[in-house]
């Protein structure tokens, strides 16, 4: 009893357990039926753009291998007007390539859906965020073709894409080549170099086997692309006629002076130039060469030809050798800019002082260069050079302006200015030569002013002391060496009692002396005598008490009378 | 003697600030030269039938180029190198047909590749500096009608009439460029 209880205990169970799984099945099945929608749709939808080539990839929800197909539409970004994507309509792989699309501008933005479709049943579109296909491109390997020489490759590379590429038919010259090559015995000698278009890699060993790489870049946009398959190639063995080294380009005055190095003698050279431009555009452009007419066949390794065979630009140089044994491969290509035909003549500098410590500058062009229209078309520059006159101090000042002033100066000395124009921010720093220099004074100062006053004043009150000293001084000279020959005054008064008139009218009067007659002689004179005695005494006496130095003057005066007195006695 | 100083303190000051934008200037002044030169250059290409001229092209000519807009200095260096470069390439092609001069071609092709040395610098800095994914539309709408102007010449088979209408298209091109120019000052 208690078993057949269990036993069918079990069988309701199981009954029970397989309604439920059937449920389950059944509602399961319901489930995807329903959401099937969703477990349809596109997931991870990718866009891969490689020049030209458009592609979209995505994932599919739903794992069971059924008739699940998928189709994309796309339209332009703002229209409503969404067409259908070629190549991607009813594909069942979970990628397709519309390359096909013949999209009139890839500068537009562009709208793409995608959604499965199972027999009657749609998803929903998956939208895929607008872009720009060019934005999105990625740039493709290059096409590499090669060509050995011994001691270079030639290379020529075609830009990504076709020629008649849409997505870089913009940015075909735009595109920079970076090449990686190494030989091939080790790749651990790397080497990378930039290329245009047609080019060569130089500097390379002889019968040796390189490998190379090749990328193209859009270096403004720093966009960088595929490598392309690697190439290898032979170098050749070395050749029997070397190619010149080294060329070097100067300019010297109104020629150009092309040198190369070359190890032998008896050879002769041609050098070739290209404008630069050519190696921009792909496509052999050898034709492009042009023979430096100065430069054929010479047998020196320098030739010279004139500055004005170029006009400005950008150039460049190749030289070739020949001898008995043949001919040798191009030398490396040299480039060299020739600046622009302006030719900056030197500014005119006026210098004049306004105050004591100031002197204004003004720059002004040359005659020459009113003709010219260079400086009208420059933004010039000018580099002033100051020094005092006496110092060898130099300042210098870069000016903008034409008209300034130097401040700060010592009042009454000479200061000098000469300057030259400049190109405003120019990477060659091209220059006139100096103006001739001009040198001004500072005027004088207010304390010298001052003293310059004080000083013609005190000028002009000496003036007439120094007339007067000098006056002095000439009476002194002529008094002292050249005397006059008149004689003193006294003796003048005296002479001048005998007027010449006598002298002349006068015969025969003789010129008498007053005489005293004598007869009683003896008592007369004596009288005299003792009158003139006491006289002398009276005289002595009184000579003595009034002057008692005079010895000799009384000695004199007793001594001459004295004298007297015996002339007169001896008379009598 | 302090107001000498201040003065002269003003007056370096002055001269700092305006160092650092005297690029502008000397590249203002090169690109007036540059595009004086092409001018006169494309003058002197002749222009055959005038009749090519009559057929009204739509080249889709942006609207930047036909309306007075204000460009920034940066935005006008950056459209100036596009349009040298593009018109670089268009003169690249076949004008075999038309009978110009080479030598006149060569001189063009010469001035433009100078002219985009001048700017290089100064346009790898700004592209650095800012995201070439900006909403500003000029330079693609530039390339589109280029693309158009290369499209034509070689729907035609580059023959004179299309070289005509082409140059007519160039001299636009041209006054275009000066008025961007004048907005290199700073």
């Amino acid at each position: 009893m208690v078993q057949s209880v269990k036993r069918k205990q079990g069988w309701h169970l199981l009954q029970c357990l397989r309604k439920v799984f059937s449920w389950r099945a059944s509602l399961s099945w319901v489930l995807e039926g329903l959401g099937g929608e969703a477990n349809l749709k596109p997931e991870n939808v990718e866009i891969h753009i490689i020049d030209d080539n458009f592609f979209l990839k995505w994932n599919s929800s739903s794992e069971s291998v059924r008739n699940v197909t998928f189709s994309a539409d796309y339209q332009i970004l703002g229209t409503d007007n969404w067409k259908k994507l070629p190549g991607c309509q009813n594909t069942t792989s979970t990628n397709c390539n519309f390359s096909s699309v013949e999209l009139k501008n890839v500068f537009e933005k562009i709208e793409l859906r995608i959604r499965a479709e199972e027999g009657n049943n749609t998803s929903i579109w998956y939208e895929v965020e607008p872009f720009v296909p060019f934005l999105e491109a990625q740039i493709g390997p290059p096409d590499v073709h090669l060509e050995a020489e011994d001691k270079a490759i030639i290379l020529s590379i075609s830009p990504p894409g076709t020629e008649d590429s849409i997505m870089w038919a913009t940015d075909r010259l735009n595109f920079r080549y970076s090449v990686v090559i190494w030989k091939n015995s080790s790749s651990l000698e790397e080497r990378t170099e930039t290329v245009f278009p047609e080019d060569k890699i130089y500097k390379l060993s002889p019968e040796i086997t390189y490998c190379l790489k090749v990328k193209a870049e859009l270096p403004l946009q720093s966009r960088v692309g595929y490598y392309s398959p690697v190439y290898c190639i032979n170098t050749t063995e070395r050749h029997n006629v070397p190619s010149p080294e080294n060329i070097q380009i100067n300019a010297d005055n109104q020629v150009f002076v092309l040198k190369w190095d070359y190890p032998y003698e008896n050879t002769t050279f041609r050098a070739q130039w290209l404008r630069a431009f050519f190696k921009k555009i792909p496509g052999k452009h050898s034709g492009k060469w042009k023979q430096i007419l100065n430069c054929e066949n010479v047998t020196t390794t320098r030739c010279v030809f004139p500055r004005n065979a170029f006009p400005s630009g950008i150039y460049y140089v190749r030289v070739q050798a020949s001898n008995g044994n043949g001919t040798s491969f191009w030398s490396e290509e040299k480039k060299f800019y020739i600046e622009m035909k302006t030719v900056i003549f030197p500014p005119v500098i006026s210098l004049k002082s306004i105050t004591d410590d100031s002197l204004h500058v003004s720059v002004g062009a040359s005659e020459e260069s009113e003709n010219t229209s260079v400086n009208q078309l420059y933004p010039l520059i000018y580099e002033v050079i100051f020094w005092e006159n006496t110092s060898n101090a130099e300042r210098k000042v870069l000016e903008k302006r034409t008209e300034f002033t130097f401040l700060d100066l010592k009042p009454l000395t000479v200061y000098c200015v000469k300057a030259r124009a400049l190109i405003e921010n120019d990477r060659r720093n091209k220059s006139s030569s100096f103006s001739d220099t001009v040198c001004e004074k500072t005027k004088p100062g207010d304390t010298s002013k001052t003293w310059l006053k004080a000083g013609i004043c005190t000028a002009l009150f000496s003036i007439p002391v120094v007339i007067y000293v000098v006056r002095l001084f000439l009476r002194c000279v002529n008094y002292v060496f050249f005397p006059s020959s008149k004689p003193p005054s006294s003796v003048d008064e005296y002479f001048s009692d005998q007027p010449l008139k006598n002298l002349l009218l006068s015969t025969s009067e003789e010129q008498t002396e007053r005489c005293f007659i004598i007869e009683n002689a003896s008592i007369i004179t004596e009288i005299e005598e003792t009158n003139e005695i006491d006289e002398v005494h009276k005289k002595y006496n009184s000579q003595t008490s009034q002057d008692s130095g005079n010895y000799s003057n009384e000695d004199e005066n007793s001594g001459s009378k004295i004298s007297e007195e015996f002339l007169q006695q001896d008379s009598v | 003697m302090t107001y000498r100083c201040l003065l002269q303190m003003v007056l370096l000051l002055c001269f700092s600030t305006t160092a650092l934008s005297m690029n502008y200037s000397l590249l203002r002044f090169q690109q007036r030269r540059s595009d004086m030169v092409c001018q006169k250059l494309l003058r002197q290409l002749p222009s055959t039938p005038q009749h090519c001229l009559e057929v009204r092209m739509d080249f889709q000519v942006p609207e930047e180029m036909k309306q007075a807009q204000q460009f920034q200095k940066e935005d006008a260096v950056l459209v100036i190198y596009e349009m040298l470069q593009q018109i670089f390439s268009i003169l690249t092609r076949d004008f075999s047909s038309t009978g110009w001069s080479e030598t006149v071609i060569e001189d063009l092709l010469v001035e433009l590749q100078g002219q985009m040395v001048h700017l290089e610098p100064i346009q790898k800095e700004i592209m650095q500096r800012k995201n070439f994914t900006t909403g500003d539309m000029t330079i693609p709408h530039l390339k589109k009608y280029y693309i158009n102007l290369g499209q034509y010449l070689k729907s035609m088979e580059y023959n004179s009439s299309a070289w005509t209408v082409v140059r007519a298209e160039m001299f636009k091109n041209f006054s275009f460029l000066k008025r961007l120019t004048g907005y290199l000052r700073d």
